[in-house]
């Protein structure tokens, strides 16, 4: 029989014309998002007199890594270590309490339409209105300044993105398998990670990704939360925009070291994304 | 007796299944987030004005809702609010769904120029915004330069005119979130059972009719979700507002949420801000409902 | 036996290396106190003296930097849940009354009778605007920051364009002493590309001024003429708003006639624009802040050095005389929060860094912290970045003319909320929606709003309490 992917390949083979206009068209869309990104990672190696002049600076006459290395002594190195550990952990705790929910969701329907939406309107709270009753109560538990405090509420933030991402995820796959699974014997909870998760792992993937993501990025509940114990990256980025003085080359060299742990982490997970031979489980 | 009792046992353990399952989502949530829940609500029916001192707050019924209604700057801000959420998703959405297209298809280097397009997301969105307060100067800013370079004389005044200032902020939040909605929409594609399109080639059905028919169907859940998740994300829009223009000139890219920031953490009016804040949560869930009645049509086929 | 009685003589021993221990470390007690304030070079006097403050006060500074823009809320809302978190608070002027009045701040009279911050060598403006309340000490001065006009005097002592503007309009072309010559050598200066300036042909626009167009301060740049012009923030007797008197409507009017001659994106200008549009040499003069004199004098960050001028803001003629209040944004002053835990020790930190270091630290490039006393402005020589000492003096003097006439920021509690409201409405009217009879009714009947809400009968008092002080020291009239 013939290999699946080069099945999918001749049924649907373009002709030459729409290849080169589709690459066209991504080298034009890659120009137009990478250029900003070009700017940011020039500007960090710039001079005081080459962030803002007439002709804009593209290329800096030197490649002064003297920013990088101020940038991490001014807290950038802290900051990425906390942001890692607290991105991780709520990482993890969502995406486990996240998905057996999920699945939950997906499958039993459990609480009907209503528990579903009231996961999901969690997320939907401003944080300005939950961050001074969560202020409170963290302080009442004493957890301030703390790992803890920033992990539970990014948690609470990320669950319901989780949950109803994996649900969406979920509900697509045929429960086919997993009742043949159950038939000879198979516990649910084994249908569920032995066979209901691999199927939906680029789902998974994504929804991991956004999850650390949320939390790296996050800004507002890293600045009430936090005072000296912990700080985050995003909060460090922000002290250098001074009121008479903006550290802009240190701003793009920090934020350009701290996105490289997200960048590895997508390239690892790419390959799981991409469909794999996986898929071929599901008619064989 | 024994293997009974045990068999029994078990039994009664897979029964219990979904319920454990969702238990420790249940539990995590309701353990920390009734208090700001209810704490915000019942701020939203009070009176405390913190910039006078006033240790604790003192009922006040329906006032914070009624000063709400009667607010130009509250509309204003609404009102720019849905700008931002129908051009500034919309974009994101067909943008997003036309690189997941074209990406779908495996070819040499394909994972690298995935990776590439992820890259505005994973920027701190602090330095996002930073960066485009220099790429938007009129003066000094590449982009005017380039604009200029390729005939547009003299450059568009970004971020000081009412009539830019909100567009160049949208133009940045697509900028930064087209790849989330773009990976979620490829990992979507890339879950669509090859059989469908055999099928369909079977059938002898076109590219188009192939998209239309069958692709989109597809992936109809994942797209309602995700631009669910984007316009409640977008709701909480703040930090490129901070940075761009503060909301100016004058309000005109004012949006909700940085007017809700500054009525709670400048101006300290916390009962006005919770109401606001519960006002949003009401329209939010309103939009929320709509939404899913989309998808619960979808699942009924 | 033997063995009881050495467990026992170890035992005795122990705890007599306990008490010992405990008793010498009592005598040389060291104290950790919280500093926060925004983050950025503005802590480093912190970090610089740490081993003076261990060695004499027995102090260690935990120093916690905030981004800038956040100062004020994550210091409330410490405040408001009581957290007694901070020992030393950097505040902005103008909270004062907003922290004072609530009762966050430490009233430092009493500690200022035993320890003097030498308040008498502080600029008057700043000393009875910023540091007190009610006529009571609450904090010390760490960065003053004040409003000058800067310009390029090289453009102004060019014969060429003196002969030109002399023709056009009927005057010698000088600094501008009043906001209506402000306007003309604005309008004079605008020039497009390929015109002539200074005998030379422009490949960039140039335009006459600039001013700070985001919503957070450009209520101090309408301020500057408002003041001059004779206006007050309210009325004493009613705490009725007065912003839209005739003194608000011309000041109002003057700003927009100047919006022509600026950049284009100007609404959107922030310190940094503001700072570069001068600096690189496209703009002819800025009202801005002191630390673009010193900036002005490095080849790094300025392509103008040496042609930098300094000058009173321009004022009103009155009497023959020019009248000009410059406004005073910004700033920084030093306090102790009212539940702080080692005060004493805390207020002897700060009365260092304001009285004993303050001269170093504000004349050095290191920090961006501007002076602020007396005693400062006869120190040219400390500000090294300057190329000559005459340089350093002729910054001086001009800092110090604008800080002698200085104007306040509203310091009454809810400051930020009537900043605000009045910034929009200055927009509006600075766009051409709205008059600016118009505009300030709307935005007088918005503060009206936001005092009733604070308790007009409170917020009178306050704002009494602290006019009686400026009358007293003879800065109100």
């Amino acid at each position: 029989m013939e290999n699946r992917r080069s099945k999918t390949r001749r049924l649907f083979r373009p002709n030459d014309y729409v290849v080169i206009f589709a690459f066209v068209v991504i080298a034009i869309l890659l120009i137009v998002f990478l250029s900003p990104i070009f700017w940011m990672v020039s500007t960090a190696f710039k001079d005081k007199g080459e962030y803002f002049t007439y002709p804009p600076v593209y290329l800096p006459k030197k490649l002064d890594f003297s920013h990088f290395f101020r940038g991490l002594k001014l807290g950038g190195a802290k900051g990425i270590q906390d942001t890692l550990i607290v991105a991780a952990a709520t990482t993890a705790l969502s995406m486990v309490i996240g998905s057996l929910a999920a699945y939950s969701l997906a499958r039993f329907r459990i609480g009907g339409k209503h528990f579903a939406f009231w996961i999901l309107s969690i997320r939907m709270m401003p944080p300005v209105a939950s961050v001074l009753p969560l202020f409170l109560f963290y302080r009442f538990l004493k957890i301030l300044d703390t790992y803890e405090a920033l992990i539970i509420t990014y948690t609470i933030f990320n669950i319901p993105f989780a949950v109803w991402m994996l649900k969406g995820f979920f509900e697509e796959l045929p429960v086919e398998l997993e009742e043949a699974a159950l038939v000879d014997g198979c516990g649910r909870l084994r249908a569920f990670y032995k066979i209901a998760l691999p199927l939906i792992a680029p789902g998974l993937v994504a929804t991991a990704l956004f999850c650390f993501m949320f939390s790296w990025n996050e800004f507002f509940f890293a600045l009430i939360l936090t005072r000296s114990n912990v700080t985050p990256v995003t909060v460090v980025i922000a002290g250098m925009i001074g009121g008479h003085e903006i550290l802009w080359a240190e701003i793009s060299a920090v934020a350009a070291m701290a996105s490289i742990p997200i960048i590895v982490l997508a390239i690892f997970l790419q390959r799981y994304l991409v469909r794999g031979l996986t898929l071929g489980a599901v008619k064989g | 007796m024994e293997e009974n009792r045990r068999a029994s046992f078990s039994f009664n353990l897979e029964k219990q299944i979904p319920l454990l399952f969702v238990l420790p989502c249940l539990i995590v949530l309701l353990a920390v987030s009734v208090f700001p829940f209810l704490y915000s609500l019942w701020l939203s029916f009070s009176k405390w004005e913190l910039g006078m001192g006033q240790r604790s707050p003192t009922f006040a019924w329906f006032s914070n809702y009624a000063r709400l209604f009667s607010d130009d700057r509250f509309w204003g801000s609404m009102e720019n609010m849905a700008e931002v959420l129908v051009f500034g998703v919309g974009a994101q959405l067909l943008i997003g769904l036309g690189v997941a297209l074209l990406l779908n298809r495996p070819f040499r280097g394909r994972s690298w120029i995935t990776t590439l397009f992820l890259l505005p997301m994973m920027i701190c969105p602090v330095v996002v915004g930073c960066n485009w307060k220099m790429i938007y100067h009129y003066s000094y800013g590449p982009l005017n330069h380039i604009l200029g370079l390729i005939g547009v004389e003299g450059g568009l005044n970004w971020l000081g005119s009412s009539d830019l200032a909100l567009p160049s902020i949208i133009i940045a939040d697509t900028w930064e979130w087209m790849p989330f909605v773009m990976i979620v929409l490829l990992a979507g594609l890339q879950s669509i059972p090859v059989e469908l399109y055999e099928a369909a080639k079977v059938d002898g059905a076109s590219r188009w009719q192939v998209f239309w028919y069958i692709t989109l169907p597809s992936l109809k859940t994942i797209i309602i979700i995700v631009v669910l998740i984007r316009l409640m994300d977008t709701f909480k829009l703040f930090d490129l507002v901070t940075l761009l223009t503060q909301g100016g000139p004058a309000s005109a890219s004012e949006t909700i949420s940085y007017f809700n920031y500054l009525t709670g953490f400048k101006f300290f009016n916390m009962g006005y801000a919770a109401a606001l804040a519960y006002i949003q949560l009401a329209i939010i869930i309103i939009i929320a409902s709509v939404f899913l009645r989309f998808l619960k049509k979808e699942e009924g086929g | 036996m033997k063995r009881t009685i050495l467990k026992m003589f170890i035992g005795v021993a122990l705890m007599g290396c306990l008490i010992l221990g405990t008793t010498s470390s009592f005598g040389a007690e060291v104290v950790t106190l919280t500093v926060i304030g925004d983050a950025g070079h503005n802590l480093k006097p912190f970090e610089w003296y740490a081993p003076i403050f261990k060695e004499e006060f027995g102090v260690e500074l935990k120093v916690i930097g905030v981004p800038f823009g956040e100062l004020y809320e994550k210091e409330k809302i410490e405040f408001v849940a009581q957290t007694g978190a901070f020992d030393i608070c950097i505040v902005y002027p103008k909270y004062i009354g907003d922290f004072a009045g609530a009762g966050y701040l430490m009233n430092l009279d009493e500690y200022a009778g035993k320890l003097s911050p030498a308040m008498d060598d502080v600029a008057p403006g700043y000393r009875d605007f910023y540091c007190k309340v009610g006529g009571s000490l609450y904090a010390v001065p760490f960065d003053g920051d004040v409003l000058s006009l800067y310009f390029r005097k090289d453009l102004l002592e060019n014969a060429e364009e003196k002969a030109a503007f002399k023709k056009e309009f009927g005057y010698d072309l000088k600094a501008p002493a009043t906001w209506d010559e402000h306007v003309e050598v604005a309008k004079f200066f605008t020039r497009k590309a390929g015109e002539k300036l200074a005998g030379e042909t422009l490949k960039t626009p140039f335009y006459g001024t600039a001013f700070y167009g985001q919503r957070d301060q450009i209520y101090a740049w309408w301020g500057n003429r408002f003041a001059s012009m004779g206006g007050v923030y309210f009325d004493e007797e009613t705490m009725k708003p007065a912003i839209n008197s005739k003194a608000g409507v011309d000041a109002l009017e003057n700003m927009k006639a100047v919006v022509p001659y600026c950049p284009p994106d100007v609404l959107a200008y922030g310190y940094e624009e503001l700072k570069d549009i001068f600096l690189n040499g496209d703009a002819a003069m800025v009202v801005q802040w002191p630390c673009v004199g010193k900036k002005g004098a490095d080849p790094n960050q300025s392509k103008i050095v040496g042609k930098v001028g300094l000058a009173p803001v321009p004022g009103v003629k009155k009497d023959g005389e020019i009248y000009s209040r410059a406004m005073m944004p910004c700033g920084r002053i030093l306090s102790i929060p009212a539940d702080a835990k080692h005060p004493w020790k805390a207020y002897q930190v700060i009365q260092w860094l304001t009285v004993v270091s303050s001269t170093a630290d504000v004349s050095t490039p290191l920090t961006g912290l501007d002076p602020y006393r007396i005693s400062h402005f006869e120190t040219p020589e400390a500000f090294e970045m300057f190329p000559t000492g005459e340089d350093a003096k002729i910054y001086l003097a001009g800092i110090k003319a604008n800080m002698s006439s200085g104007y306040p920021e509203p310091p009454i509690p809810g400051s930020m909320e009537y900043i605000d409201a009045l910034a929009v409405d200055i927009t509006r009217a600075l766009q051409g929606e709205k008059s600016a009879q118009q505009a300030l009714d709307d935005a007088a009947a918005e503060w009206e709003n936001i005092t009733e809400r604070f308790g007009r009968e409170r917020q009178q008092k306050l704002y009494q309490g602290l006019v009686a002080g400026w009358r007293e020291a003879g800065l109100w009239e």
